[in-house]
């Protein structure tokens, strides 16, 4: 079947002609092999413009178009519903941005901008005739669960926030805790598999004894910090140091600590076996205070690296300091460091003085939010990477800040990186709506533009299945490589690195890539 | 399916305009200058072959999705006048202002070279501020102060000057507000012992995020040379009780360590000396920068907060600081010393505010509370408190989220 | 011969990549219309051969363009872009070809002169170098 292709030269209100002979484009694509229709508008994303376009297309049972405007991402929306109601499949489009590429960047060189203009068309009308028509397949989620892990702070607000969006939440908890939370709550329950893509997981999960599977449309990792005890010589020295979160606890049950009070910034002030010594001091700063505040004769010194009381909580830190909390710097050379044969003294070399300071206390107390030692398995399960530093990755700014790199598998709270209880609820918050929206569609899709491997070329070199973020790639029956298409983001990179040149990438294949660039360079301007 | 007007444009307002177009709410956006952003169009990306994650790129996508969806209408260049109970919702009023520029703007920018006003009456947006079309400030035009000229109009290309252009009175029925009318940068020069507006080599880092934004270098005011040995200072005018503000501004030590970052891949060769009190960098390990600045020979951290910056031998400048553990001082000469400033909330007292029920506390903060969430009044971003744009996104999208469920009206 | 223009193409990734252009455009920055571009999804969908075939296809000169690494769309891509550029750039010299002619750049969507500064270092190359020659003793 010969293509009829469509080109639609749009005039940017006026600003291609303004640099471009429009008229003279739209005779080289007139002239063009294969061109059924040729319309030049004055503004392709004009709804009258669009519809003339539209009429002629189906009037000429166009099967793909070329189109002559601006940006993708400014146009395509609209044209490519329009084109879909007109016949035309969305894969058969290949826009051409002459507006940001040529006119606006090359002012002072019409001539060649013209030249450069044609060659653009021509490499457009070369790829146009390569395109296929490829079909998105949706798939309906089997159920509409937002599969929460942690039931801290974080996961209580996204389970919250997921339900208001309509979804059905289970919670996934390591501990016995019972909380409030909708949905259902798993206690003593662990991820320890999971199969299958966004919208439809399935989970292997522990509960207590048994070993049961889940369906999840969603899931959201809130595995928040874990508490760990002292590290190093300090922790064969004091064998009752106290992690904050209890102190806070303990302050809860009117138990108040045995004074003085040394707070230490980190398990580990030596340094040796954490690497990162970073926690919330706002709760810190708040639960000294309130000590404080309720025995004000129980002396409380902080010990502290690098105080990192962000934004208002400087103003905790100021107040501290005010009512009689000393803060004391050091740095590693000077760490604290308690004598086991004296275990009710802490020493620490003041940063400013350079004196060596004996502070003798009743309570030690540390505070940290290391990454949760769970995380590792749960990123194993799910086939998500860990950031360095041991708590789950997030994607890519550019993907949003509480996505992981699997598209429905979301991330919050300390699991992403150590932060205060207020900023992890609002992040679960955030966490707990995109799934919640998400699965309150009951479709996910897939396909289109998505790789293929040609099984006869694979050499199963694994090549592709090491590479791929996304885990789409797998040794398949024949012992050989094939895509899931399912997982497949469609963006090559498999393709690009296939040493057997095994793959392709449907629309964006080899053939397409090369013939439009020789086309382009053939072009003399 | 909610109306919400956003007043704001910046990551806050951008980000919430995202979430609630995403489900499917009405979205009127209202920004009071030129192009959408905020303070994140100042800034600059601070990567060059690896990304440090410092969020300025986010403030910028936002933009161009609420420019590229056609179902929020965006206002620029706009003010919201009053906000009246009607019923269940809220009426609002807005003004436009004329902007004399039509969208087939090209940013070619013959129109501002050929502007006879001293400051140029017809400009770009500022920074990376989405859309890129040029805007005409009628208080500094000639057009409108004397009537006569007309050499922009003559100059354009694209035939895109439009002085019949006309201020808009709109009204718009709303279920919910969104009050996230952002920041403005701390003035360096309050704090006057750095030589700021004296000395030309000494900028703000609000001021060196511009140049690095504008041209991906830096270049010294004074000559136009490049920098050698450059000194960046942090908590000017935060974390003080003289001429500043008391609490920390939380963003400025992890854009001021990324532009550190920045300013060594650009040329690995520059000394820099980064002086400091408390290394805040947001979420990050604290020891994250100081093994980079071990790595860099050229690099020290100094835990000191300078004196004074004085003009130096040969049009340097010199730092006078005290050591590490105060016991002696220093005095080194740079070229070019970066002030770290902190942030103002801005627009948290205004009429209009207060009419909302909005309470800016002393230090000039909006706060948000359930109170003004359950009248339909959603304070949000860094005018509630300091926080970088990661934090501003993510808490958007957290009160788009109860916005769109939230049960009946405002 | 003397008067051949310069053939510079580049291959930008539909994400951050073609965002900074358009930006640099819309901006009102300039370049030369030396340059080509082919839009790919990702710059880790770009194949050595791709490069190589543009060079042979009468590229002077070849350059890559996309997201920053560790804000890429697709995770790895830029990476894996800047890893396929390397090995070309390997071969371009085994070959006894310069291997300036083919470079590697990153930017993010709110920077408009990363692009032009690509396009102009890329044509400056080109010019200095002019066409590859072909035939003698490589190939």
């Amino acid at each position: 079947m010969k293509a009829k292709i469509q080109v639609v030269i749009c005039r940017c209100c006026s600003e291609v002609p303004a640099l471009l002979n429009t008229d003279r484009l739209a005779m080289l694509a007139t002239d063009a092999d294969m061109v059924v229709s040729v319309k030049s508008v004055d503004a392709v994303c004009d709804g009258k413009d669009l519809a003339g376009v539209m009429g002629e297309a189906k009037e000429k049972e166009v099967d793909r178009a070329v189109v002559l405007a601006c940006h993708k991402r400014d146009v395509a929306p609209a044209l490519l519903r329009a084109y879909k109601r007109a016949g035309v499949n969305e894969f058969m489009i290949k826009l051409v941005n002459l507006r940001e590429e040529v006119v606006l960047p090359h002012q002072a060189q019409p001539e060649r901008a013209q030249a450069k203009a044609e060659a653009m068309l021509r490499a457009a009308l070369v790829r146009s005739v390569m395109l296929q028509p490829r079909e998105r397949q949706t798939e309906e989620m089997r159920t509409n669960n937002v599969v929460i892990i942690g039931a801290g702070v974080s996961g209580q607000a996204a389970a919250r926030a997921a339900a208001k969006a309509g979804a059905h939440t289970v919670i996934l908890e390591k501990t016995g805790k019972t909380m409030k939370a909708p949905g259902v709550i798993l206690p003593h329950s662990q991820l320890i598999g999971a199969k299958g893509w966004t919208g439809n997981y399935t989970l292997t999960i522990r509960v207590g004894e048994k070993v049961e599977e889940l369906e999840a449309a969603a899931i959201i990792v809130a595995t928040g910090g874990g508490w760990t005890e002292l590290k190093g010589p300090l922790a064969k020295a004091v064998k009752d140091a106290v992690p904050l979160y209890k102190l806070h606890e303990r302050m809860e049950n009117n138990d108040l600590p045995k004074g003085p009070v040394v707070v230490v910034d980190t398990p580990d002030p030596a340094g040796k076996t954490l690497k990162v010594q970073d926690y919330a001091w706002d709760d810190t700063l708040e639960t000294v205070i309130e000590l404080k505040k309720r025995a004000p004769s129980t002396e409380a010194y902080v010990v502290f690296q690098e105080m990192r009381a962000f934004g208002l909580n400087e103003l905790a830190y100021k107040e501290a300091a005010d009512i009689g909390i000393r803060f004391i710097r050091y740095d590693k050379a000077g760490a604290p460091k308690v004598d086991p044969k004296a275990p009710a003294k802490l020493a620490v070399k003041d940063f400013a003085q350079g004196e060596v300071l004996s502070i003798p206390f009743g309570t030690l107390v540390f505070a940290s939010i290391p990454p949760n030692k769970d995380n590792e398995g749960i990123a194993d399960a799910l086939r998500i990477p860990m950031a360095f530093d041991g708590g789950i990755r997030r994607g890519s700014i550019q993907r949003g800040p509480v996505e992981t790199v699997r598209p429905g598998i979301y991330v919050c709270g300390s699991a992403l990186f150590p932060k205060s209880r207020e900023l992890a609820e609002r992040e679960g918050e955030m966490a707990g709506s995109m799934a919640g929206e998400f699965v309150k569609t009951g479709r996910t899709s897939y396909g289109g533009s998505v790789a293929e491997v040609e099984q006869e070329k694979c050499s199963a070199c694994l090549t592709c299945v090491r590479t791929c973020p996304y885990e789409a790639p797998f040794i398949g029956r024949a012992s050989k490589a094939e895509i899931r298409t399912e997982l497949c983001q469609g963006c090559g990179i498999c393709v690009g690195i296939c040493p057997s040149k095994a793959i392709e990438l449907h629309h964006y294949t080899d053939d397409q890539i090369m013939g439009e660039a020789r086309s382009l360079l053939g072009g003399d301007f | 399916m909610k109306e919400v007007l956003i007043i704001g444009g910046g990551p806050a307002g951008l980000t919430a305009a995202k979430a609630l177009v995403d489900r499917g709410d009405g979205v009127v956006l209202v920004e009071r200058k030129e192009s959408l952003g905020g303070m994140a169009r100042e800034l600059t990306c601070k990567g060059i072959v690896e990304c440090r994650n410092c969020g300025v790129c986010l403030a910028v996508d936002r933009a161009n999705d609420a420019v590229r969806d056609g179902s929020a209408e965006v206002l620029l260049l706009s003010e919201v006048s009053s906000i009246v109970r009607e019923g269940e919702r809220y009426a609002a009023k807005i003004k436009t202002s004329p902007r004399y520029v039509t969208d087939d703007c090209t940013g070619c920018g013959k129109c501002t070279s050929v502007c006879p006003v001293e400051g140029k009456a017809i400009a770009s947006p500022t920074g990376s501020g989405i859309p890129r079309t040029f805007w005409i400030d009628r208080n500094k035009c000639l057009h409108f102060k004397k009537g006569k000229c007309v050499a922009c109009a003559e100059a354009c290309p694209a035939k895109a000057i439009n002085f019949e252009d006309r201020a808009r009175n709109l009204t718009r029925k709303i279920d919910a507000v969104v009050y996230a009318t952002g920041i403005d940068p701390m003035d360096a020069c309050e704090v006057s012992r750095f030589g700021c507006g004296i000395l030309k080599d000494v900028v703000s880092s609000v001021d060196a995020e511009r140049i690095l934004n504008e041209k991906g270098e830096l270049k010294r005011p004074s000559d136009g040379k490049a920098p050698k040995k450059i000194a960046v200072m942090q908590c000017v005018g935060s974390r003080t009780v003289k001429k500043g503000v008391e609490y920390c501004s939380k963003f400025c030590c992890k854009y001021a360590t990324k532009i550190s970052q920045l300013l060594l891949d650009i040329d690995p060769e520059v000394n820099l000396d980064f002086y400091f009190m408390d290394l805040r960098t947001l979420y990050e390990p604290q020891d994250d920068f100081k093994a980079w600045a071990k790595g860099k020979k050229t690099v020290r951290l100094i835990r000191s907060m300078p004196a004074t910056v004085n003009l130096g031998q040969n049009g340097k400048l010199l730092v006078r600081a005290t050591g590490e553990t105060d016991t002696e001082i220093a005095e080194t000469e740079y070229d070019m010393v970066i002030l770290s400033v902190g942030m103002k909330p801005s627009g948290a007292a205004s009429e209009l505010a207060k009419s909302l029920g909005i309470d800016a506390d002393g230090m000039g903060f909006a706060k948000a509370s359930q109170e003004l969430e359950d009248k339909g009044v959603f304070v949000v971003g860094a005018v509630s408190e300091p926080m970088d744009i990661e934090e501003t996104a993510e808490r958007a999208v957290a009160t788009a989220s109860r916005i769109h469920t939230k049960e009946g009206g405002a | 011969m003397a008067d051949r223009k310069p053939k510079v193409i580049g291959f930008v990734c539909e994400r951050h990549g073609m965002e900074a252009a358009v930006l640099s455009a819309r901006s009102g920055k300039q370049h030369d219309a030396s340059v080509r571009l082919v839009e790919v999804p990702c710059t880790g969908r770009v194949d050595g051969i791709h490069l190589l075939k543009a060079f042979e296809d009468g590229a002077d000169a070849v350059f890559v363009f996309g997201c920053l690494e560790k804000n890429c769309y697709y995770d790895t891509g830029s990476i894996e872009g800047r890893k396929r550029v390397g090995y070309v750039k390997q071969m371009l010299e085994e070959a006894g070809i310069e291997k300036e002619r083919l470079e590697m750049f990153n930017a993010a969507s709110s920077n408009a002169w990363m692009f032009p500064k690509a396009v102009e270092k890329m044509v400056e190359v080109a010019k200095k170098l002019g066409p590859i020659e072909k035939g003698g003793d490589g190939q």
